[in-house]
């Protein structure tokens, strides 16, 4: 379809130019006795430049010849023949041809330069979408879409970007259709070794699908291109060859910064890894340490000196060394629990749970501590059931129950509230205590962050952001809030629908 | 009173002999599964107190063949992760768990709950704790010494409980026991629970915070013998 119209158009401008001058001719006899045929060559002249204007160099110089036959033939006496009576039409006939040759081949030439300047601005804007869709692109992937995007664009075809790999190279972003298979992989780690393009329209390896270019910077090659073009075409052209290339380089400047950027942004990821997780050591082989200091020295000097020591101060020791085991018991477990929320290993198993009775479990489980707090309770005598994770829902209400009675009065009470919303279940824990700095209310989720450190009050700092880990699991929230009068209040937000896992 | 205790960590071995002996039981120690499957027979243990994380063996298999053997009473030791083994060997016919670590009170207590229980029937069949009273032999079930009417289904579940009080009973063994039912779990595990909280209405002092019967995580329920 695109040829034969193509060659349609080339026709085209001959037929018009011969109409062209058949008009000028007709015109022409109409006047021919009554002004000097000579004056009538000017109509020619203008005919051939608006020819070449038009149409360019050949159509002109036909328009010429034409011109030159068709006055002699039916302008210039004797008529209707080729004749000449007068010998100076000679030097008119001669005269218009030259003048027609050198104003065909000067407006060809202008036209081509016209045509060239708009060929380059369109290259120009074609290079300078594609840098600006490059810097818009933040990330590797985005660069690679831009550079796919706008080669298969611009030149449509399918478009593949290679990228080394361990082993040579691999193709990072291409087109579904694009035809990657080992020989063709091959023809790209070769471009990517030798800093050369090959493949299809090429001297190296032309007998391969696609055409391939390294993305070579000063600083190396960063990667390669492959275009490829459906059905049978013969080869880039010149043009073609010269925007693939300009492309290309603007896209290994586009990839080599955004590998830069990439690598340096690992390693600050690793230095912040690395910092935190010696902050974490430190802070967790305190925890670890502290509590068996006291086992330790407890004991040993239990062991050492049983029968100096008074009665009264063996059992203190021991009650001492009994209760720091506690804490280190918990500790680990805590330790335990957050590796793996934060490994993704938290398994839930859900069940449809009465919420009531995972209230009780996590009552009973705390009923020392609380035999002389006065605890409110506000709980709907109907709840749906929910989807829950019985054991790891009740160690989300024993933390936060248990950090309302660390951090209030003993005589003031706590409440319990679970109110039934449209399509979740809020739980409350309230307290009447210290309450928490509000620029502190959301830091307390996080790891080993302790807001306020009432003396007496043992934690590990790691509680609710374990709250917060099993609460997300469940796809509910948490957060906390102070009471307007004296205290915080805890919710804990479930989907009755909770997510299935 | 003659104790097994199988674990294969030699310090808690020591530990638990040391607080065993002082209450004046005659303790045996197995190490691994073979020699807890040897000893459970030859050494005619009254309580057997067994790791699950044995090296040679599956605790759950070794429940499995010492019950076909025997009935004498099984204490499991677990540690929190292996909460589906604990399921596996209480269902396997274990009578009580003890997670790793524990209080040594809690262990003589839980002892001591699964030695009454071997206690004959007719001792049993007036039932009392706290302010709940059961007559098995009476059907009736009183709180503060008043009568409390319950649905079938309801003494049923109560009942169950009161024949192996102090001993936790798993869903499964529940759902048996009542419906005898093993299959369509869920369903019936619904049932159970919309039974089980009608019933804590009814002779709970306060049913959101039960006392009589506990609610044992994702194993089953209690019956406490004492407040």
């Amino acid at each position: 379809m695109k040829k034969s119209k193509a060659k349609q158009n080339k026709i085209v401008p001959y037929f018009v130019s011969i109409a062209l001058v058949a008009i000028t001719t007709f015109l022409g006899g109409f006047i021919r006795g009554a002004i000097e045929p000579a004056n009538i060559v000017i109509f020619y002249l203008l005919m051939v430049v608006m020819t070449a204007v038009w149409w360019g160099r050949y159509p002109a110089i036909m328009t010429s010849l034409l011109s030159v036959l068709a006055f002699d033939y039916f302008l210039v006496p004797p008529y209707l023949t080729f004749a000449v009576s007068d010998v100076q039409y000679v030097f008119t006939f001669i005269g218009l041809l030259a003048v027609g040759l050198v104003v065909s081949a000067l407006t060809s030439k202008t036209r081509q330069q016209a045509m060239d300047a708009l060929g380059r601005e369109e290259q120009t804007a074609m290079l300078y979408r594609l840098s600006k869709d490059l810097a818009a692109s933040d990330s590797l992937a985005a660069v690679l879409h831009a550079i796919r995007m706008n080669v298969g664009g611009i030149f449509d075809c399918r478009v593949a970007v290679f990228l080394p790999a361990d082993h040579g190279i691999t193709p990072g972003s291409f087109d579904h259709d694009f035809p990657i298979d080992e020989h063709e992989n091959t023809i790209a780690a070769w471009v990517f070794r030798n800093g050369k393009p090959a493949g299809w329209a090429t001297d190296t390896l032309p007998a391969s699908k696609a055409h391939y270019l390294p993305l070579n910077t000063s600083q190396g090659v960063f990667g390669v291109l492959g275009v490829f073009f459906k059905g049978d075409k013969a080869g880039l052209g010149p043009g073609a060859g010269n925007l693939l290339s300009a492309l290309a380089s603007q896209a290994a400047v586009a990839v080599q910064r955004a590998k830069l950027t990439e690598i340096s942004r690992q390693m600050e990821l690793i230095r912040e890894t690395e910092r935190l997780q010696t902050a974490l050591l430190n802070s967790i082989s305190h925890d670890l340490r502290t509590p068996l200091v006291t086992i330790m020295g407890a004991l040993s000097s239990l062991l050492q000196d049983f029968s100096s020591i008074a009665a009264e101060t063996r059992k203190e020791l021991l009650e001492t060394a009994y209760e720091e085991s506690g804490h280190l018991n918990r500790l680990v477990g805590n330790l335990l629990d957050m590796t793996r929320i934060e490994a993704g290993a938290l398994k839930m198993k859900t069940k449809p749970c009465e919420l009531r009775d995972v209230i009780g479990a996590s009552l009973h489980l705390l009923k020392d501590k609380l035999e002389k707090r006065d605890i409110q309770m506000h709980i709907p005598r109907v709840l749906p059931e929910i989807l829950l994770d019985f054991t790891l829902m009740m160690r989300v209400l024993v933390n936060l129950i248990d950090n309302a009675i660390k951090y209030s009065a003993p005589d003031t009470p706590i409440e319990l509230a679970v109110e039934l919303l449209e399509n979740k279940v809020k739980i409350e824990v309230k307290d009447k205590g210290f309450g928490i700095p509000e620029e502190d209310l959301v830091r307390i989720f996080d790891k080993f962050y302790r807001a306020v450190k009432p003396r007496q009050v043992t934690g590990t700092g790691l509680g609710l952001s374990i709250c917060k880990g099993i609460v997300e699991v469940h796809g509910g929230q948490i957060f906390a809030k102070n009471n307007p009068d004296k205290g915080v209040t805890f919710t804990v937000m479930l989907p009755l629908e909770a997510k299935e896992t | 009173m003659r104790i097994l205790i199988v674990d294969d960590e030699k310090t808690i071995r020591r530990f638990l002999k040391a607080t065993l002996v002082s209450h004046g039981y005659d303790v045996f120690e197995a190490a691994n599964g073979a020699e807890a499957l040897k000893y459970a027979v030859s050494s005619h243990p009254d309580v057997i107190i067994l790791d699950l994380g044995l090296p040679d063996m599956d605790g759950v298999d070794i429940t499995r063949q010492i019950r076909e053997r025997s009935k004498t009473p099984i204490i499991i030791l677990s540690v929190r992760e292996d909460e589906s083994d604990k399921i596996a060997a209480l269902d396997a016919g274990a009578d009580d768990y003890l997670t790793k670590p524990f209080h040594a009170g809690e262990m003589l207590a839980r002892i001591r709950a699964v030695m009454r229980r071997l206690l004959p029937q007719s001792e049993k069949s007036l039932f009392t704790v706290g302010k709940l009273s059961i007559d098995l032999a009476q059907h009736s079930v009183e709180v503060n010494g008043h009568p409390v009417h319950l649905t079938p289904t309801e003494y049923a579940l109560l009942k169950v409980l009161v024949l192996n009080a102090g001993k936790i009973m798993t869903h499964g063994q529940i759902l048996k026991e009542i419906w005898d039912k093993t299959e369509d779990v869920e369903e019936a595990l619904h049932l159970l629970r919309v039974t089980m909280s009608n019933l804590r209405n009814k002779i709970e002092p306060d049913p959101d915070m039960p006392t009589y019967i506990l609610t044992e995580p994702c194993v089953g329920y209690r019956l406490c013998t004492d407040l």
